[in-house]
Order: C-alpha cells, then structure tokens, then sequence
C-alpha cells in the first residue's frame, strides 16, 4: 500500500515532509528517530486523526487501525473495554492471557496501572483485523517480559492477518527483534530506509549512524 | 431560640398542612426546573466541550457570565417581561408556579453547561484519539463520551437542584410569594421572619439543610461508584 507525498505545517514552521512510502501487507515497518522527529505526527495523519497540509488523505480508502501512544481507557471493566472492540470473548480471553491480564479482566479499567492500560489497549486493537495498523510506542509503559510477549503477539497477529504494521518505538533494540523494514525520521525528514538488518547494522547515511551511535548500537 | 428550635420539629412531624403546601410547591418548582436544565444542559455542555466551532468561545464567555447573574436581575428581567406592561403580559404568568421554574431554568442551565463543557473538553480529546484510531463511528464515540460523563452529569444535577431549592431572588420577584400558590421553602422563611414568626422559618430552616446533607451525602456515595 502506498503513503503519498506529504508535508505537515504548524504555522509557519513545517514539521514534516515526507516523500512517498510503501508498506508491506504481512510486514512490520518499524519508525525510529529522536525526540521531535515527527513520528506520532506522521502516525496521527496516517490514522486520519489529523490533515496534511493539503488536507487530503495520504493513503487510500483501507481500514486503519492506530493504537496512540496513550489509549484511553472506557469507564468500564478491562474485558468490556476489549470487547468494545469486537464481541469476540473467546479472543478477548486469548489475547488477555497472551498479555498476562487475564486475572485483571473484571476490574475496572480506570484503576490499572500505565502498563497494565498499555496490556489492555494493546489486546483492544488487536481484536479486529486492520489493513494497516499504526501502534505508537505500544511498549513504552510495560516492563521487560511484558514488552516481549507483546512483541509476540504483535508479530503473530500480523503474520496470521496479513495486515502491514507500523511500529513507531524509540527502542533500536526492539525495532531490530520484530522488524522487517525500518524507517529512520531526523528533523520531520525521512533519512534513511530499508531492511532493518541493513539500516541497522550498516547506515548509508551520516545522521542515521550518529542516532544509531548514541543509542548504543 | 431553643423553644424556637423544639416547637419547628413538632411542627415538622406535625404534618402541618401549611407546612407541607409549601413543601410539595418547592419540590415541583425545583425538580421540574432542575430536569428541565438538565436536559438542556447536558447536551449542550457536551457539545460546547467536544466540538470546534465559531463563535463557541463567545458563547462560553456568555454562558460563564450568566453563570454569575444575580438571581434578582433574572427576576427583575421576568418581571419586567410578564408585568402589565411587559411584552409577555398576554401570557398572564406573573406570580405562577410555571413562571418560577422558567426564571430557574434559565438560572441553573448554565451551571449545568459549565460543569459539563469543563470536563468534556478535557476527557474528549484523548478519549476520541482512541475511539477514532479503533476505527469507532460518531455514534459510538459520544456513547462513551456519555459514559465518561455519569459522575458529572449527576453532580452538575445536584449542584443545579442545590441552587434551584436554594434560590429566593428570582421565585420571590415572579411568584410573589403568594402563601398556598407560589410560596416555596426560601421564600416563606423570609416572610414569616419578617413577621416576626420564627417557628415556620426554623422548620424550613431546618428542612433546607437537611436536604442540603443529603445532597452531599448522596453526591459522596455516587462518586465513587460513578468514577469507576
């Protein structure tokens, strides 16, 4: 699926200005770079939730999925707010153990922890099957063993959907565990893209390597 | 003061008839005023928090004025409006009980609106994110906005019904306090102070702020289970 051309302004500072993109059905893009790099705005426009400058959608008519980086849980207990999401309470329970939340399914949502919120949001958007599906840093909030069984689930779910991913993580690590493709973002600019073996292991360009470098890889 | 205090409660449990014509009066006035601003309120409130549109930053500035009108200028308005030589006087409304609950309801919808715009528009920005992002219609985003809200659509009713039993300005200027038609629990402790009665005034005294406890007891109950 294509991503056209597009360029994002605030005012008059321009945020973003991406070229055309393509993800892959089956495949995890992973999006990486620094702090004010403009992932979450080029997630929020890929989601519809907000315009390009030319106020036009930047992919075709599919189904998106976008899980932001802090999901909102529904005034109600932890299963009904998965179930909001497909009345589905068998996958519901599947995805809830998968995440270690079963135990967690009656309470309210309002009182979980941020990782524990994280868990349930990660479960509610897996629930029904997306084109495309835009998590933005999905795992930032759970510990370690968390962080990997959502890894699983997300790797699973997307190979058994056939659904393209796009993982926007500050983890170099985790973008090399469970993604395909990787794309690095400097400034509101695409620097860099390709196989995430190759852009993480060799850097053609200078300011990929510099990120790379001082995230300890 | 203490033989004041003790012939109110026999007064009380008196059933006095007066007593409770002004009782059954107060509550009509004030529940069908609260409902009424309710829902008015709600919705409205709802949208002035949730949605972007021109001129809504006008209309908060308006509203949050009327929030602070006095009670007695929104009397004198009525009155003026309904008198023998006010536009409305055809209506023939001066000094009804129907008079009184409108001057409420435009007394207490703005408190309403207040209290649901405020938490509105903080709760719809990251709950529409999410409702949005899972691919939710309008529909069921303001379902669950509404959900969000329970605690505050019942607080902002109390708190409306707290300031309609509450209120003597406005039910005082276009109910004039007629004894058996339109004397309700604020105004009839004005007028029986001023005649030097206290025992009726002290009973409805008492009423009123028993009433008032139960509000906040009520509203302390709910809000841990509404929050939830």
């Amino acid at each position: 699926m294509k991503v056209s051309a597009f360029s994002k302004t605030y005012g008059k500072r321009t945020v973003l200005s991406l070229p055309e993109l393509e993800l892959s059905e089956g495949m995890i893009t992973a999006v990486i770079g620094p702090n004010g790099s403009g992932k979450s705005t080029f997630a929020r426009i890929l989601a519809g939730i907000e315009y390009a400058d030319d106020r036009k959608p930047v992919i075709a008519d599919i189904n998106v999925g976008y899980l932001p980086q802090k999901s909102f849980p529904f005034r109600m207990s932890t299963e009904k707010n998965i179930l909001q999401n497909g009345n589905d309470p068998a996958r519901a329970k599947e995805l809830m153990k998968a995440l270690g939340i079963d135990d967690l399914a009656k309470q309210s949502a309002k009182k979980l922890s941020g990782g524990e919120t994280a868990r349930m949001a990660l479960c509610r958007i897996l629930m029904r099957r997306y084109d495309l599906l835009i998590l933005d840093e999905p795992t930032t909030a759970m510990d370690m063993e968390s962080t990997l069984a959502a890894e699983k689930l997300i790797r699973e779910t997307c190979g058994g959907q056939g659904c393209a991913v796009l993982l926007i993580t500050h983890s170099i690590s985790q973008a090399r565990r469970i993604s395909d493709r990787v794309l690095v973002m400097n400034r509101g600019e695409l620097a860099e893209q390709g196989d995430s073996g190759t852009v993480l292991n060799d850097p053609k360009q200078e300011q990929t390597r510099r990120f790379l470098d001082f995230y300890g890889l | 003061m203490g033989s004041s205090v003790r012939k109110a409660i026999e007064l009380i449990l008196s059933a006095d008839p007066e007593l409770l014509n002004i009782l059954s009066t107060t509550a009509r006035v004030c529940l069908t005023s609260s409902i009424l601003a309710l829902i008015i309120g709600v919705p409205v409130g709802i949208l002035f928090g949730a949605e972007r549109f021109p001129g809504r930053k006008i209309l908060l500035v308006l509203n949050r004025t009327l929030i602070g009108m006095p009670p007695v200028v929104c009397g004198l308005l009525f009155y003026m409006l309904f008198s023998g030589v006010g536009p409305f006087r055809h209506l023939k409304l001066l000094f009804t009980v129907k008079l009184m609950i409108i001057a409420q309801v435009v007394l207490i919808t703005p408190i309403i609106i207040g209290v649901m715009e405020t938490f509105v528009a903080d709760t719809a920005p990251a709950l529409r994110e999410t409702a949005r992002g899972l691919g939710f219609g309008r529909i069921k985003e303001y379902r669950l906005l509404v959900n969000e809200c329970l605690y505050s659509i019942f607080s902002a009713y109390l708190l409306s019904f707290a300031r309609a039993i509450a209120e003597v300005g406005a039910v005082a200027m276009v109910g004039g306090a007629i004894a058996w038609k339109t004397n309700v629990m604020t105004t009839a402790i004005m007028m029986y102070t001023n005649r030097g009665s206290f025992t009726l005034g002290i009973a409805l005294g008492l009423i009123l702020l028993t009433l008032s406890l139960i509000v906040n007891i009520v509203l302390s109950l709910m809000q841990g289970r509404l929050s939830r």
